[in-house]
C-alpha cells in the first residue's frame, strides 16, 4: 500500500483555479515531475501541494492519494483516472473524475461541478453537495456519464446526469433544475425534491422520491407503481413524448407548471 | 522594395506550359519578375516540388453559417486546440476551426487563396469581418442569389437587363465576388412550406423555375462580364436519383464565353446518385462524367467525402432538414429576408455506412473519369465532405490505385457492386495534381490576369514548395509520402514573404480581398430605381442606405471593375 499526502500550501490568492490532472493514483506509481498549471503558468506539483509519499506497491490498486487542505479551487483531480482511491477530506473543485475508468474519489466536503463528467466506470462518493452538471457531458457532447457509479449525500445543482447514458447517479437530497434532461440510459435515484425532471429523456430510467416541481407536460402518465425497495408509491411516466422518447420517469409527487 | 530568389526549384506550373523543370524564380515585392539583384534573399529549393500557391475555389471558411457551425458545436471546437506558438494565435475546432485555425492550417499545406462558397448578401459584413481575421490567404466571397425577391421577379417578367442590374448592384454592395445559386428557389419554396425537386418545378409566388433562374443568371453574368461564371449548387442535393435532374441542369448552360467556362457546378458528388431510395442508391458518376467531358464549357469541383466527423453547412435548407430527419442530432436553419436562408448539421461519415462509402467512391470516380483536369477541381466543399485539412489524403488516391483498393478493403462489402471505383485504372500524374489544386481554379475563377495560380514573370509572388523530390517517388506505390508532402510545405511564400515554414506560420500576414463592381451606366443603377427601392424599404429589415458593406470592413482589397454589355 502507497499513501500520497497532499497538503495545499498557503496561497496568496487562494481563488485562482490550479488545474491539477496529474493528480490520479497512477501518477505516483512511476518516478516523474508532476506538473499543475494556474492560468498560463506551469508550476511544479510541490510549489503548490506539501507532497508526501510513504510505502511501495506495484500495482494502481494499492495507491491510496490524500487531499488536504484548501482545495476547494483545484480542478480536474483523478481525470481518466483508472484504479487506486483518492481521499478529499474537503471540498474539491470542477471536473473532478473527468472520465474516469476505475478506482474509487471520496470527496469529503462538497464538489464543484462536473461532478464525475463524462466518467465511464469506477465510483465516486461525495459526502457534501454537488455543482451543477454532475455526472454529465460537457458542452456539446451527446454523451454523460456511460458507467460507474456517482453517489451524492447533499444536494446535486442543475442538470445533473445530463446526457447519461449509462452507469448510476444517486442524489440523497434534492436535484435542482433539469435533472436527467437529455438522459437517454442508466439509472438516476433522486430522494429529494426537483424541478422539470428528465427533459427530452429518451431512455433510461429516474426515480424521484420526492416532488418534481415544474413537472414537464410532455410524459405520458402510465399509472401507480409501488418501488419495490422502499415500498413507496410512484406515479410512473414515458417519455419524453416531444423527443420520442422511450424513458421512465417515477415520481413520488408531482405539480405541473400554472 | 524586397528582393527574393528561390532556387533550384523542380516546378510544375501548369498555365504556363512548364512541367518539371529545375529553375530560379526571382521575386520583387509581391510580383514574380525576370531577375533580381544580387543582394536578394535566396531559399534553396533543393530540387523539391514547387507549384503556384494553391487556390480553394469552394470552401466554407467565413461567415455567419460557419460561425453558427463554430458555436452550435463546442465539441468541434475542443477538438483542435493548439497554444499560441511564435506569431501564431491559439487555434481551436476540427471540422470548423476558428478563423486563425483556417489560416494557419491552409497556410502550412500551401494554399495562398480561398474562395468562401457562400455568402448571404444581408449578412456579408461577418464574412468581410473574418476574411480580415484570415490574413495569410487572398479571399473572395461567392453571393448568394438562390432566393432574391427583385431577381426572381425580374426572370418572371423576362427583363435580364433588369436581373443583371440586380446583381451588379448587389455584388457591388456586399463586395462579394461572384454569383452563386444554391438550389436555386428551393430555400425559398421551403420557406413557404413547398419544395422544388428539380430545375422545371414552379417555385410558389414568383411564378419562376430553378431552370429559368439558372439561365437567367448565366446570361446576366455574361452581361456583367463577371470574372467568374456563375456558380451552382444544384437542385436536389443528397437525393438518390438526382443525377437526372444534374443531367438536366448541365444541358442548360451554353458555351458563352472563349476564357472560362460558363458554369461552375459545385460539389456534384453530392448531386450525382442513381437509385429510388436509400435501398438501392448507386453510382451515376459514369453520366455525369460523359455529360462533362462533352461539354468543355462547364467545370465543377469534387465535394470529396472522407470518413469521420465533420459538420455540413450549406444556404439549402431544405437539404439540411432532410439530413437533420436522418441523423436526429442538432440542428440549425437559418432565413435570410428576402434572399436565401441556411442550414447546419454535425455528421459522421462511417465506413461501415453503405450509402457514405458510395458517397466517398463517388467524388474519387468523378476526378478520374473526367478527361480533361482543368475541368475538375479538388475540394471536399469543406467541410460539407470533410475538413480542408484532408485533402492530402484525396491527392494521394488520386495518385495511387493501390491506395484506394487498400480503403476500398476496408469500406462498407455492398459497395463495390454499385459503383464503378474498382474498375477505374487511372492514376493521375504530379501536373494533373497541379491542375486540379490551383491552376483550374485561377482559370476557372478569373484569376490568371490578376496574376494567380502561375509563376511566370508578372505573377503574384504565391509559391508552395512541398518537401518532396518527386523524380525519386512513385506515388502509386510510395502514396504515404505523398500525403505527408502535401500535408506541410517546405516554405509557403504568400505577396513575395515565406509566411510558413515545415508547419508553422511565420508572420500576422494581411488578407487582401478579391471583389467585383460591375460598370453599370447610370440608367441601369437600380439603387435609383422606385420600385426596387420600394420594395426593399417594404420588405428588408434595414435601411437601403445601410446595406452596402462599407470600405472599413476590407483592410486590403483588390476590386476588379468589368466592363459590362447591357
Ligand atoms: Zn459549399
Amino acid at each position: 500500500m502507497m499513501r500520497v499526502l497532499l497538503e495545499v500550501k498557503p496561497r496568496k490568492k487562494p481563488l485562482l483555479p490550479i488545474e491539477a490532472e496529474c493528480i490520479t493514483p497512477a501518477s505516483f506509481l512511476e518516478e516523474r515531475d508532476l506538473t499543475v498549471w494556474k492560468g498560463n503558468r506551469e508550476l511544479m506539483l510541490s510549489n503548490v501541494f506539501n507532497v508526501s509519499v510513504t510505502g511501495e506497491v506495484d500495482s494502481v490498486d494499492g495507491v491510496e492519494v490524500v487531499l488536504r487542505g484548501e482545495t476547494s479551487r483545484i480542478k480536474r483531480v483523478g481525470e481518466y483516472m483508472e484504479g487506486g482511491r483518492i481521499i478529499i477530506e474537503d471540498d474539491i473543485g470542477m471536473h473532478c473524475g473527468n472520465f474516469m475508468s476505475g478506482g474509487r474519489i471520496e470527496v469529503h466536503g462538497n464538489a464543484a461541478a462536473w461532478l464525475g463528467r463524462e466518467m465511464r466506470g469506477g465510483e465516486i462518493i461525495c459526502h457534501g453537495d454537488a455543482g451543477d452538471y454532475c455526472a454529465s457531458g460537457y458542452r456539446g457532447e451527446k454523451r454523460g456519464m456511460r458507467g460507474g457509479r456517482v453517489e451524492v449525500c447533499g444536494n446535486a445543482g442543475d442538470f445533473a446526469g445530463e446526457h447519461l447514458s449509462g452507469g448510476s447517479l444517486i442524489i440523497h437530497g434534492d436535484a435542482g433544475d433539469f435533472p436527467g434532461v437529455e438522459m437517454r440510459g442508466g439509472e438516476i435515484m433522486i430522494f429529494g425534491d426537483c424541478t422539470r425532471a428528465c427533459g427530452n429523456m429518451t431512455g433510461g430510467r429516474c426515480h424521484v422520491f420526492g416532488t418534481v416541481h415544474e413537472m414537464l407536460p410532455t410524459f405520458r402518465n402510465m399509472g401507480e407503481v409501488v418501488h419495490e425497495d422502499t415500498g413507496q408509491v410512484l406515479t410512473a411516466f414515458r417519455g419524453d413524448v416531444a423527443n420520442r422518447g422511450k424513458g421512465n420517469l417515477f415520481v413520488g409527487n408531482y405539480q405541473y407548471m400554472e | 522594395m524586397s528582393e527574393l530568389l528561390v532556387k533550384n526549384a523542380y516546378v510544375i506550373d501548369p498555365v504556363n506550359g512548364i512541367n518539371g523543370e529545375v529553375m530560379d524564380i526571382a521575386i520583387r515585392d509581391q510580383w514574380i519578375v525576370e531577375e533580381v539583384g544580387s543582394g536578394a534573399m535566396v531559399i534553396d529549393a533543393k530540387g523539391q516540388l514547387t507549384l503556384p500557391g494553391g487556390i480553394d475555389s469552394h470552401t466554407h471558411i467565413c461567415g455567419t453559417k460557419v460561425n453558427f457551425g463554430r458555436y452550435m458545436s463546442p465539441e468541434d471546437m475542443r477538438a483542435g486546440r493548439m497554444p499560441r506558438r511564435g506569431s501564431m494565435h491559439a487555434t481551436s475546432g476540427y471540422s470548423v476551426p476558428t478563423t486563425y485555425g483556417n489560416t494557419y492550417r491552409y497556410s502550412t499545406m500551401g494554399y495562398t487563396t480561398l474562395l468562401e462558397g457562400a455568402m448571404a448578401p444581408l449578412e456579408a459584413r461577418h464574412t468581410h469581418e473574418e476574411f480580415t481575421h484570415t490574413p495569410l490567404q487572398d479571399t473572395m466571397a461567392n453571393t448568394l442569389f438562390d432566393g432574391n425577391w427583385a431577381i426572381m421577379e425580374a426572370v418572371r417578367d423576362g427583363d435580364m437587363r433588369r436581373v443583371a442590374a440586380i446583381t451588379a448592384w448587389t455584388l457591388s454592395a456586399v463586395k462579394g465576388f461572384a454569383i452563386k445559386l444554391t438550389n436555386p428557389g428551393g430555400t425559398e419554396a421551403w420557406g413557404w412550406g413547398e419544395d422544388v425537386t428539380c430545375i422545371h418545378d414552379q417555385i410558389p409566388h414568383f411564378e419562376v423555375t430553378p431552370a429559368e433562374i439558372i439561365t437567367a443568371m448565366i446570361t446576366a453574368n455574361e452581361m456583367l462580364n463577371l470574372p467568374h461564371s456563375v456558380h451552382l449548387h444544384c437542385n436536389n442535393l443528397g437525393k438518390p436519383g438526382n443525377y437526372t435532374c444534374t443531367l438536366d441542369t448541365f444541358d442548360l448552360a451554353r458555351d458563352l464565353n472563349k476564357n472560362r467556362q460558363t458554369l461552375y457546378a459545385t460539389h456534384v458528388q453530392f448531386h450525382s446518385y442513381g437509385g429510388s431510395s436509400w435501398k438501392d442508391i448507386c453510382s451515376k458518376s459514369e453520366e455525369i462524367t460523359r455529360s462533362l467531358n462533352s461539354k468543355p464549357h462547364i467545370v465543377f469541383d469534387m465535394g470529396q467525402v472522407l470518413f469521420g466527423r465533420t459538420t455540413t453547412m450549406t444556404a439549402d435548407g431544405p437539404m439540411e432538414f432532410n439530413l437533420y430527419r436522418l441523423h436526429h442530432n442538432k440542428w440549425s436553419n437559418h432565413d435570410v429576408e428576402l434572399e436565401t436562408g441556411a442550414g447546419i448539421i454535425p455528421v459522421l461519415y462511417r465506413r461501415s455506412n453503405l450509402v457514405n462509402s458510395i458517397m466517398w467512391a463517388i467524388g474519387l470516380e468523378l476526378a478520374l473519369l473526367t478527361d480533361d483536369p482543368w475541368q475538375c477541381c479538388l475540394s471536399t466543399d469543406s467541410p460539407n465532405g470533410a475538413p480542408f485539412v484532408r485533402y492530402p489524403e484525396i491527392i494521394a488516391m488520386l495518385m495511387s490505385r493501390r491506395y484506394r483498393e487498400e480503403e476500398m478493403s476496408s469500406v462498407h462489402p455492398g459497395t463495390e457492386h454499385r459503383v464503378p471505383l474498382p474498375a477505374i485504372d487511372r492514376e493521375l500524374d504530379w501536373e494533373e495534381i497541379a491542375i486540379m489544386t490551383r491552376a483550374a481554379q485561377a482559370k476557372a475563377l478569373g484569376l490568371i490576369d490578376i496574376g494567380k495560380g502561375h509563376l511566370a514573370p508578372g505573377a503574384e509572388a504565391d509559391i508552395a514548395i512541398y518537401p518532396i523530390q518527386i523524380r525519386d517517388v512513385d506515388p502509386s506505390v510510395d502514396y504515404m509520402k505523398v500525403k505527408e508532402a502535401f500535408a506541410t510545405t517546405a516554405y509557403t511564400i504568400k505577396r513575395g514573404r515565406v509566411v510558413a515554414r515545415q508547419g508553422d506560420c511565420v508572420v500576422d500576414g494581411i488578407n487582401s480581398t478579391i471583389w467585383v463592381d460591375p460598370q453599370v451606366p447610370p440608367e441601369y443603377d437600380i439603387s435609383n430605381d422606385p420600385e426596387f427601392v420600394k420594395k426593399f424599404d417594404r420588405y428588408y429589415t434595414v435601411r437601403m442606405r445601410n446595406y452596402p458593406v462599407q470600405d472599413v470592413y476590407l483592410e486590403r482589397q483588390v476590386c476588379l471593375r468589368p466592363e459590362v454589355s447591357l
